[in-house]
């Protein structure tokens, strides 16, 4: 789907082979977020490394969310620092770090329900596209050349996970899963150098799954680092580059796929006691 | 000093009935009603007119307009706020506020616009405490509302159906799967929002002219007290309705009577910038 | 074929009796209405942006209307200056009150906000009945001179209704402007989702503050051209009460739209002269008809004929019967 029509424009495209880690994009130093009594996070110390795939998994209530929540702003860290591409970034506020290049979707589908999806995809583009007051009002050539760019490039993502069509369509009115693609083309359209992904394929059926599977890989593929949050084990054996597990708050294993699945401590914490998970 | 305090306190006690019923409804069902200080208005009229024109005793009067307002809270819910109870919160203000027109511009219809005056139980005499004269109906409204706290704190919490009632407040749904009548708790709960708007009227009708235009600043005075003190909080209602009584009189007594309406705004504007819930404010965090 | 020429026909009547409207009416007492509803709408325009696009009640739109109106009066009566001077300043005073009160509003929401504005407004009045030495107190502003252009006075009720029109349409085509921009889109974002919008790189704090200055601009514009053309301003216009007239303007004509507002304002200013046989019962009708409204159409009249409104929905099936 996503993948034959990004092909068929762009031509096949070079998998960016693990030629060994690239620097950290992303790095939290003992970061801790402590709520009245309860430690929800617990002396984090997370590396993503720019151009991989990287998941957070965890049982509920590990505290996987409020990291994001963390990293991307929402949440002021109690303790500890959080660097993104070289800069110190906690208590920033989440629209300040969204504007240093970093995107991201939400657990619980977060779009701008009476708008159509083509104007969701375009308020990504808030801070890349400029347009001044004067201009508006006065619908001068530079506000109709910006506004024509932005329109233009909305309609390239919507193409790109298949919802062209949908483009009038006001998000409210479509499925879940059109709802969740949407939130990323929305997140693309900031041109980001990483994504947060909040349980991408929660709520997705097999078909659903597989497309985003996809599509996470060709948004890898442009050189946006990716870190996510999801229970379905497939579909993270099926992406992540490195794994952190996170049980109470606190890490309790960190690295390759294999590693992870051979884990003791992840697999008593979180997997339950039938080790039969196989990377696909 | 001390009558300036004991005024204020009288003042902040009838600003604390009127929030009190406002909260009361916002706790159960999410909206705040407008229309509140024109039940006040209700309540005072009814009273007045018991007693002037139908020459009834005033205790008779006051209880029965408590009464007439019980019945009146009823009628309100079933046809103001039943047909929107679905509806988006801004939607169902706005019609408590078309509500508070229409009572206030049929209490012009039915009683003029003239002010009417009727005295309390203690006529126009004042007494003397100490030093100072007070208006003995200053310390009937403390006297009265006092022991009416300490009613609805014991309603509220020991018997069966104040419990029920908060338990509707705090989940509907899950109120409704334990058997609670959901819309008979809603009922009473307008029913006791009214009464208290009743009660504060003719306790506060011979300290003012009873009027058409008497429900509306007060009302709204109470709503800043409701919040002042943290919405949706009952202690909350209370203390800030006390707060606001006691700092307005003393600002227009040491600032600037001029002004005086507009203190308790912004004191309300103030306190708002600093603690945005309040003093007793509900502690809401979105789910990111 | 038939469709587009009707809808054509229709627009250019609209047009036409828009024209010439002051000539049909009988005198100038119902020309006064309707250019006080012309003016109304301005300032309905305004509480759109704040409340319709962005999302949030203010009930503080009277007080921004009486900045305004009370601003171009006093530089003009007392300080001189022209219309043409006094009319930005005017806006400009109003938007500095719209950006007081969009500072500390920025952490409220729903019923606290609701309340922050009404008091904010209610400040605003009582100011402008207290501080008699700037405002003239509670007797108003008298002998408040109509507006020139050039060496022509716009002192006659036809002459203001085309200068207003002016104005109303100017208003209108800015709302569309914004409505259809990166601006519009990042108030509507603001609306429906907060934390989307600013995980999308919407800066919030400017955003809602910009909102409320711009709703508070418009609303300083139409109260100068409001005392320019009634040439007497007082206190009480500028109340609570006003507020809320202004704000079921928009409500019931349609919030977030482009006309929305006009047609509530225009509704809600003209229908008390023709229910005028109501007499003292009027209000308390109105008072009803809010109700009613709302219970019935809660999302205004622009929303009904709309595609998912119920007489929008009624028109598509008449067309679909009538082309079969």
């Amino acid at each position: 789907m996503a993948e034959e029509t990004y092909a068929a424009r762009h031509g096949s495209v070079q998998v960016n082979s693990d030629g060994g880690d690239g620097p950290p994009l992303l790095q939290l130093d003992n970061v801790s977020m402590i709520f009245g009594g309860l430690r929800a996070v617990d002396r984090l110390t997370l590396e993503v490394c720019t151009g991989k795939i990287h998941a957070l998994i965890g049982p509920n209530g590990a505290g996987k969310t409020t990291v994001l929540n963390i990293i991307s702003g929402f949440y002021k860290p109690t303790e500890g620092l959080v660097r993104f591409n070289g800069q110190t970034i906690q208590g920033f506020d989440s629209a300040k770090i969204a504007g240093m290049g970093m995107a991201r979707t939400f657990q619980n589908v977060r779009l701008f329900k009476e708008l159509t999806a083509l104007e969701n995809v375009q308020i990504g583009m808030h801070r890349i596209i400029k347009e001044g007051l004067a201009e508006t009002v006065f619908r001068t050539p530079a506000f109709r050349r910006a506004e024509l760019r932005s329109a233009e490039k909305a309609k390239e993502l919507l193409a790109e996970i298949g919802l062209q069509d949908k483009a009038t369509v006001k998000a409210r009115n479509l499925s879940y899963g059109q709802q969740k693609l949407i939130e990323i083309a929305r997140a693309l359209a900031q041109d980001p150098k990483q994504i947060l992904l909040d349980e991408p394929a929660a709520g997705l059926n097999e078909t659903e799954t597989t497309d985003l599977v996809h599509l996470v890989r060709i948004v890898r593929d442009r050189g946006i680092t990716i870190l996510l949050i999801e229970h379905n084990m497939n579909f993270v054996m099926s992406l992540a580059d490195r794994i952190t597990v996170l049980n109470f708050g606190r890490k309790i294993a960190d690295g390759a796929p294999g590693e992870i699945v051979s884990n003791e401590e992840v697999i008593q914490a979180y997997l339950g006691r039938r080790p039969s998970l196989r990377s696909t | 000093m001390l009558q300036l305090l004991i005024n204020g306190l009288a003042m902040g006690a009838i600003y604390a009935l009127v929030a009190l019923g406002i909260v009361v409804i916002a706790n159960a069902v999410n909206v705040v009603n407008f229309a509140q200080g024109e039940n006040l208005m209700l309540g005072a009229f009814v009273a007045a007119t018991l007693t002037l024109t139908f020459k009834l005793p005033i205790l008779a009067a006051y209880v029965i307009s408590v009464i007439v307002l019980a019945f009146y809270g009823y009628v309100f819910q079933r046809l103001a706020y039943y047909p929107l109870r679905q509806k988006p919160f801004i939607t169902i203000i706005i019609s408590t506020i078309g509500v508070s027109m229409f009572l206030k511009n049929i209490a012009r219809i039915i009683w003029g616009a003239q002010p009417l005056y009727f005295s309390g139980l203690f006529g126009e005499k004042s007494i003397m405490i100490g030093r100072f004269a007070v208006n003995p109906q200053h310390l009937l409204i403390l006297g009265i509302t006092g022991v009416l706290f300490l009613f609805q704190h014991y309603f509220f919490n020991r018997t069966y159906l104040g419990r029920k009632m908060q338990a509707t407040a705090q989940d509907q749904e899950a109120a409704a799967l334990m058997g609670i009548k959901v819309s008979r708790m809603i009922a009473f709960t307008f029913i006791y929002s009214s009464m208290l708007a009743a009660l504060a009227g003719v306790l506060l009708a011979p300290v003012f002219y009873v009027s058409a235009d008497m429900g509306g600043m007060l009302g709204l005075k109470a709503f800043a007290a409701s919040i002042i003190g943290g919405f949706g909080s009952v202690p909350g209602a209370i203390l800030g309705g006390l707060f606001l009584g006691i700092v307005e009189i003393l600002c227009a007594a040491y600032v600037s009577s001029l002004y005086k309406d507009a203190f308790a705004f912004i004191v309300l504007i103030l306190v708002l910038a600093l603690l945005p819930r309040g003093l007793f404010g509900e502690k809401i965090s979105t789910k990111v | 074929m038939k469709n587009r020429l009707l809808q054509k026909l229709a627009w250019a009547l609209l047009l036409g009796v828009l024209l010439v409207l002051p000539h049909l009416l009988p005198n100038n007492y119902y020309r006064g209405v309707v250019n006080l509803s012309l003016i109304y709408a301005i300032v309905a325009m305004g509480l759109n942006f704040i409340y319709g696009y962005t999302g949030y009640i203010s009930f503080a739109q009277a007080g921004f209307f009486g900045v305004g109106a009370y601003t171009s009066a006093l530089l003009v009566v007392d300080a001189h200056w022209g219309f043409w001077s006094a009319l930005p300043i005017a806006g400009l005073a109003a938007a500095a009150c719209g950006v007081a009160i969009g500072i500390p509003a920025l952490k409220l929401s729903s019923h606290y906000l609701a309340m922050a504005t009404i008091g904010f407004g209610i400040i605003i009045q009582m100011v402008m009945q207290n501080w008699e030495r700037l405002t003239h107190g509670a007797s108003g502003v008298h002998d408040i001179p109509s507006i020139t252009i050039g060496t022509y006075n716009v002192d006659s009720a036809v002459g203001q209704y085309y200068f207003l029109l002016g104005f109303l349409a100017l208003a209108m085509f800015v709302t569309w402007a914004i409505d259809n921009s990166k601006l519009g889109r990042s108030f509507k974002a603001v609306r429906e989702d907060e934390i989307a919008a600013s995980s999308a790189g919407i800066d919030l704090t400017f955003t809602k503050v910009f909102s409320f200055a711009l709703s508070a601009f418009f609303g300083g514009v139409g109260g100068s051209l409001y005392a320019h053309t009634s040439s007497y301003i007082s206190p009480d216009t500028f109340s609570f009460d006003q507020s809320i007239v202004l704000f079921t303007m928009v409500l019931v004509g349609g919030a977030g739209t482009v006309c929305g507002p006009v047609i509530g304002a225009i509704g809600l200013t003209l229908a008390p002269e023709l229910l005028r046989f109501l007499k003292e019962y009027y209000m308390a009708l109105v008072g009803v008809g809010i109700v009613l409204i709302m219970i019935y159409m809660p999302q205004g009249v622009v929303h009904l004929f709309s595609q998912d409104g119920r007489v929008g929905r009624w028109l598509q099936s008449v067309k679909q019967r009538s082309t079969r």
